[in-house]
């Protein structure tokens, strides 16, 4: 049983940096979170702290049902994948996978048998006389996943495992540690700042900045949901526009003003906000790129200028400027284009997009919290 | 036109060669009248142990006798227990003096504990007294102990192993060059603090380990001065410098010179094989610690 809890954890340097601040989460047996936020948001160090590299500075961190503070991180029972690899130079890839194996004095027919077996499941039984120097970056990434898995630990720790490889090598790498994750199933917790990593691979996303958990939920809450405009904007590329416009309502119901448009809120939506007390005001009005569509020029579209048409394969990112200066970003899918559309698509065109009332997300102006959470 | 900018460029590039080629060779020439001027005592020391014809100073120096007399002749002194002693002090120290700069010097690099910039400026400051300010009190302190004359082994030991954590610099500076993520790793890995170092940073720090050993070793086994202090009266607590200094006083000096320089001649033999197995670690050792660091 290896549930991970973590309990009003803290992380302060030199008594007064903040790195972490009252971080409280339960992670189930055999789940797979993953802790997402750009850089300096405190989720290395979180993660740290669980492996027991770093102090706690308050709270408790629990494994399974010990609390493991003061335990030196070779007793917590996990293992750890870093982000530069961190493999032993000076040793071949058996002997870096088999070193847990030798502290625990494990005999060297039990090491053979391990090792040779990780090897097989990662594909590295070529590799096993060479030396970390003379491997590939995803040779060496899989070294040291193999270096974590000999040690059946009850919990797997990733710092950003993928960020040293290219952008190709990192696809493939992430199939892998999902397949991986379905043979060990164990639990995982695994730290990046890409959300695509952190939407593909977790059950549940711990999504972090300036050391604050902003919002904790499964890819689809978090992506549908968000709780705030933080979140809002992370998860999701490319980012969700927002536009500070008027919610006001009349007799028909809600409806926004974006760039002078008339748009009307969808009627669940419009029951949500109303159920929670918000009636009429400013708010930050969030869609995401690939909810707006292009439109023909009628009362719910807003006029803009095409500045750059990103040309993505599958599908094209408009950046549009609306006639008040605002960018906004528009994902339109190739398929959806008429040639003839699509070869007036050049900058310096003019555009008129629109979006419908059910993808809209509302945020308070002043909390940046979501209205209809 | 383009032309005439090609052969411009050659021309400079030529220019450049041409002025790299003389620094070059003004360098050379430089290094070797250095090292002729480096080499002539020790060419004179070699040359005068194989001088069989006289013992005392001559105004010559190709011997006009050449054969091992004098290589023959310290068998018959207190030579070779002198050599020992000095192979004892100095391969105890530099095997005690080794393990507690790479532990000293892990701690500094790796922990992070009260006061240890402190502790660091604190040694820093503190190394740039010469050794010689305490060499009475040390004594003092060392008679007291029974650790003067024919005791004068365990004290010299004593006083060169005692200071020996503040020779942290350079390898410090070095395993700062060494990922901690490797540390870290081994640790997750099961190790405890001092298996990361013996089998993980040691390791990989081959050329910081020989530097250090060679520069431990090297102190006891030239060192004149403070052993002098110490290892008198008798012969048994004597180094080689202390003991072959004896020869070179008035009473003795006729007879013994010569002597004197075949003693001198074996007691550079281990040093000199030592450097020339171990240099390529040495530099390394040298700039890796101090340009890294």
């Amino acid at each position: 049983m290896a549930r991970v809890k973590l309990t009003d954890v803290k992380k302060i340097y030199d008594k007064k940096v903040v790195a972490v601040h009252d971080f409280n989460l339960e992670i189930a047996d055999k789940e797979f979170v993953v802790f997402v936020g750009p850089s300096g948001c405190g989720k290395s160090t979180t993660l740290r702290m669980i492996a027991g590299l770093e102090d706690i500075s308050e709270g408790t961190v629990e494994i399974g049902d010990t609390v493991v503070n003061d335990l030196q991180p070779k007793d917590r029972g996990i293992a750890m994948v870093f982000q530069n690899y961190a493999l032993y130079p000076h040793m071949t890839v058996y002997d870096n996978i088999a070193f847990s194996l030798r502290l625990q004095k494990e005999s060297e027919d039990v090491i053979y048998d391990r090792v040779t077996k990780v090897a097989e499941i990662l594909g590295i039984t070529d590799y096993l006389l060479r030396k970390p120097r003379a491997l590939s970056g995803g040779q060496r990434q899989r070294v040291a996943i193999g270096r974590a898995m000999v040690r059946d630990s009850e919990v797997f720790l990733m710092d950003e495992p993928l960020s040293n490889l290219d952008a190709k090598l990192r696809n493939q790498m992430r199939a892998e540690i999902i397949l991986l994750r379905q043979k060990l199933n164990t639990t995982f917790i695994y730290v990046t700042h890409d959300q695509t990593e952190a939407m593909t691979l977790g059950d549940r996303i711990v999504i972090m900045k300036d050391g604050y958990i902003m919002q904790v939920g499964t890819p689809t809450e978090v992506f549908e949901m968000p709780e705030n405009l933080f979140v809002a904007e992370f998860i999701g590329a490319p980012k969700m526009n927002i536009i500070r416009t008027r919610l006001q309502k009349d007799a028909e119901g809600y409806f926004v003003t974006p760039f002078g448009a008339k748009i009307r809120v969808d009627g669940n939506k419009g029951s949500a906000l109303k159920e929670r007390g918000v009636y009429e005001g400013e708010v930050l009005l969030g869609v995401r790129p690939e909810h707006i569509v292009l439109s023909k020029q009628n009362e719910s579209s807003i006029p803009c200028t095409l500045e750059v048409n990103e040309m993505m394969g599958s599908e094209l990112h408009l950046h549009v400027v609306t006639d008040d200066g605002s960018r906004m970003i528009v994902r339109v899918p190739t398929m959806d284009l008429s040639d003839k559309t699509r070869s007036e698509l050049v900058a310096g065109q003019r555009l008129f997009i629109t979006f419908s009332g059910k993808v809209m997300h509302f945020f308070d102006p002043e909390s940046e919290k979501n209205l209809l959470v | 036109m383009k032309k005439q900018k090609t052969s411009s460029v050659e021309k400079h590039h030529m220019g450049q060669t041409a002025s790299r080629r003389i620094s070059n060779s003004f360098i050379h020439v430089l290094l070797v009248v250095i090292s002729i001027i480096w080499l002539i005592p020790f060419v004179f020391i070699v040359l005068q142990s194989f001088r069989v014809e006289s013992t005392w100073q001559v105004g010559y120096v190709i011997p006009q006798k050449w054969g091992f007399d004098n290589y023959i002749n310290l068998a018959g002194t207190d030579f070779f227990r002198w050599y020992l002693n000095t192979f004892i002090v100095a391969l105890i120290t530099a095997a005690l003096q080794t393990i507690i700069v790479l532990c000293m010097s892990y701690t500094l690099s790796r922990f992070r504990f009260k006061m240890r910039k402190a502790l660091m400026k604190f040694m820093l400051i503190l190394g740039m007294f010469p050794g010689m300010l305490s060499m009475i009190i040390l004594y003092r302190v060392l008679k007291d102990l029974g650790m003067t004359m024919e005791n004068s082994i365990p004290g010299l030991i004593l006083v060169y192993v005692a200071s020996s954590g503040m020779g942290y610099y350079v390898s410090k500076g070095f395993f700062d060059t060494l990922p901690k993520s490797l540390d870290e790793a081994a640790r997750v890995d099961g190790a405890t603090r001092f298996q990361v170092l013996k089998k993980i940073i040691l390791p990989l720090s081959k050329p910081i380990v020989i530097y250090t050993v060679l520069t431990a070793f090297m102190g006891p086994w030239g060192d004149f001065v403070f052993a002098r202090y110490v290892a008198f009266g008798t012969s048994e607590g004597m180094n080689v410098a202390v003991g072959m200094y004896n020869w070179l006083n008035k009473d003795q000096i006729n007879s013994c010179y010569t002597m004197f320089c075949a003693g001198g001649v074996l007691v550079a033999i281990p040093i000199t094989i030592l450097f020339i197995c171990l240099q390529k670690y040495y530099v390394e050792g040298v700039t890796g610690g101090a340009v890294k660091g």
